[in-house]
């Protein structure tokens, strides 16, 4: 790592003191990350999400960006224009769409995939909690199968949509993952990123204490175990090369595999699952991995 | 100032040359897209320096437009039926954001079923959003109220996105003398874009993040207000209009009349028929008749001052519709009625022209007569005569 934790704290803050946000909340820790990799002359779009709420009600905001709040579906194309304008006047700004997984997965993926084919010079940044928790908790494209949620109380019968696959495959300049867990890989992340002209995605996990049932006090941990358990892959994808990032390189060698029953017995949501269910997740997991060796 | 033979789409590209647009956000739909065939043709050859977003969608086409605008620079896009209601969430957005933006709509009817001809109904189903609503009869004015809802909505007093209705095919792609104004003259008329606020970050602001109850809804009361306001900023800057750009049009009222002052009877109308309404008009004056027209050109600000003088003295008022508020009857009339109800004895209101069907001189001229008689039903679908020999058959007929 090239920076020191001390130094990159030191660095523009991206949110201020007095959020709207429950205790222990990813997405706070994710905006703070987000100032520490991209500094100041950064625009912020907003969709639809946890994360316009936690700024507060008007006429105050604890984003320290200039901050735009669109409807659900629209926060790709807002930052197309908010960018191609800023390159009307000269002006060098780094626009960030931040979404959560049901603004990216769902209702917004048109739009996100229109802005990634136009490769629009644009960061577009998925803060994945795995389920719509500004609304209560119910299952979007991006739940994980088996996970309990408010409209599948007998758990998700479906497998988690591959976003980050889906991205690489849109062929832009450069996919990354990232989790909570690890600050220093999620900052130096985006500061690669900054740099980069064109179509940027970067996936963040924010585990959710409130969704995913575990003790506020555990964020840290849970986004850790989704790493080393293999549940949640790092790597990054740049120039038609995919790279898998230090944190999960054990994940490559199935025998080096922490179990999955360590990321899935800290929460909650996973409790109605049998051992078919868990083998099932399993699978998924190691065809995941595959696929990622395959790009190597 | 030079004239030419062009389409409505045409003109409307060329005062978006005119106005030097910065962005456009563009996706095809019919009978808009020979206006962002213009525009991206234009850009192919140098002709203008406008950033082209070609979108995915029409929600992304709005959302596009109104990114560019927040960043501070004048954007513009143009839609359609199914295209301006797959915008209507945004729509609401940039009304609600306070942010200057012009939109043309070439007017089309809104499916189920599928449906590509010309009425107003997609564009009056519009009207409760916040933006202003002006409505062109003729290329030329589709050209001048363009480059005026740049100027409108960029105006301190008003800081409201801004629609131009062009009726689909029947003036877009129809092609009529249209004089184009010098640049010289348009950059005189268009000072540099102002608006509220600019998202930069050099002045951070968070704009559309959560409003408590009360100040939700002192908001909407500040773009109501805007609105109502917007009259005397409209009727300033169509005067100046007048003497800098030098069009055959005038422009220091909001609504139009045509040989309304004498008259007994009055015709209100919206577009491209308001052409055949005065050439009926002329047909009855010839014959006696004391008849006179109102096209109504600003939908919102709805300037009842101007309607409830125009109307005030006469004995009966038709309303022409060609769109329907379902369960209703036709908007215009809604409105009309509730304008004058207390000052005309006698309001009736007809609904035609849906879907593309063609309502002749003729039948104009029918329905006048009709409605001179004195017709007893208030609201009165009109099928002009081959057309109502039809009968729609049902799904319980086809068996």
């Amino acid at each position: 790592m090239s920076l020191g934790l001390r130094e990159i704290l030191n660095k523009h803050n991206g949110i201020l003191s007095g959020t709207s946000a429950c205790p222990g909340c990813p997405e706070n820790m994710a905006m703070r990350m987000l100032g520490m990799g991209l500094g100041k002359d950064t625009v912020l779009v907003v969709v639809a999400g946890c994360s316009s709420v936690i700024q507060g009600n008007a006429p105050y905001n604890a984003y320290n960006f200039p901050t735009v709040n669109v409807a659900f579906a629209a926060g790709p194309a807002t930052a197309s224009g908010l960018a191609r304008a800023y390159r009307q006047k000269g002006k060098n700004v780094t626009v960030v769409v931040w979404a959560g997984d049901g603004g990216t997965a769902d209702i917004g993926f048109a739009s996100l995939s229109g802005a990634a084919e136009r490769n629009e010079n644009i960061l577009y940044l998925c803060v994945d909690n795995e389920a719509y928790m500004n609304s209560g908790g119910q299952r979007s494209g991006s739940t994980p199968y088996g996970a309990i949620t408010t409209t599948t109380p007998e758990g998700k019968k479906e497998n988690k949509k591959n976003l980050p696959f889906l991205m690489i495959a849109h062929n832009v300049p450069y996919v990354a993952t990232a989790s909570v867990g690890y600050p220093h890989d999620y900052v130096e992340k985006l500061k690669k990123a900054k740099q980069i002209e064109g179509f940027k995605y970067i996936h963040v996990l924010t585990p959710d204490p409130y969704g995913w049932l575990f003790d506020p006090s555990k964020t840290v941990e849970v986004a850790k175990l989704a790493v080393q358990t293999c549940y949640w892959p790092l790597f990054e994808y740049q120039n038609g090369k995919l790279e898998i990032s230090q944190e999960s390189l054990h994940c490559l060698d199935k025998r080096t595999r922490r179990p999955i029953r360590d990321f899935l017995s800290i929460q909650g949501r996973f409790k109605r699952m049998n051992e078919k269910d868990v083998q099932l997740l399993e699978s998924y997991i190691d065809q995941m991995w595959e696929k990622l060796k395959s790009m190597l | 100032m030079i004239r030419k033979i062009i389409s409505g789409n045409e003109a409307v590209a060329l005062a978006v040359k005119l106005a030097r647009v910065g962005v456009t956000g563009i996706y095809p739909i019919t009978p808009q897209t020979t206006i962002i065939e213009k525009l991206a043709e234009m850009k192919a050859s140098g002709e203008i320096n406008t950033e082209i977003v070609r979108v995915e969608s029409e929600h992304s086409a709005m959302a596009a437009t109104f990114g560019a605008a927040l960043a501070g620079i004048r954007s513009f896009t143009a839609t359609a039926s199914q295209g301006l209601l797959y915008m209507h969430e945004m729509i609401w957005w940039v009304a609600g954001s306070r942010t200057p933006v012009v939109m043309v709509v070439g007017t089309r009817a809104v499916g189920a079923p599928w449906n590509i001809w010309n009425e107003h109904t997609d564009f009056t189903s519009e009207r409760d959003s916040g933006w202003l609503m002006a409505f062109a009869s003729n290329p030329q004015e589709a050209l001048d109220l363009t480059l005026q809802a740049f100027r409108i909505s960029e105006d301190e007093r008003v800081f409201l996105p801004m629609m131009v209705g062009m009726d689909g095919f029947i003036l877009s792609h129809t092609k009529t003398n249209v004089i184009i104004p010098d640049q010289e003259d348009v950059d005189e008329y268009l000072p540099p874009r102002r608006q509220p606020y600019v998202i930069d970050p050099e002045d951070p602001v968070g704009m559309g993040n959560i409003f408590p109850p009360e100040e939700y809804m002192k908001l909407r009361q500040s773009i109501d207000l805007s609105i109502k306001n917007s009259e005397d900023v409209i009727r300033e800057l169509g005067m100046e209009y007048n003497k800098k750009l030098n069009v055959l049009g005038d422009y220091s009222t909001l609504n139009v009349t045509y040989k309304l002052d004498d008259a007994d009877y009055a015709v209100v109308v919206m577009g491209a028929w308001a052409g055949d309404t005065m050439e009926a008009i002329d047909k009855l004056r010839e014959r006696g008749v004391k008849i006179g027209m109102l096209r109504i050109r600003y939908l919102r600000p709805w300037s009842e001052k101007e309607i409830r003088d125009a109307l005030k003295d006469k004995k009966a008022v038709l309303v022409l519709d060609r769109s329907i508020s379902m369960g209703r009857g036709g908007p215009l009339y809604v409105e009309i009625k509730s304008t004058i109800s207390d000052i005309v004895p006698s309001i009736k209101g007809v609904v035609s022209g849906l879907g593309g069907v063609s309502v002749s001189k003729s039948d104009l001229l029918y329905l006048f007569e009709k409605f001179l008689q004195g017709i007893r039903e208030d609201v009165l679908w009109y099928y002009p005569k081959e057309v109502g020999k039809i009968e729609l058959r049902t799904p319980r007929d086809i068996e």
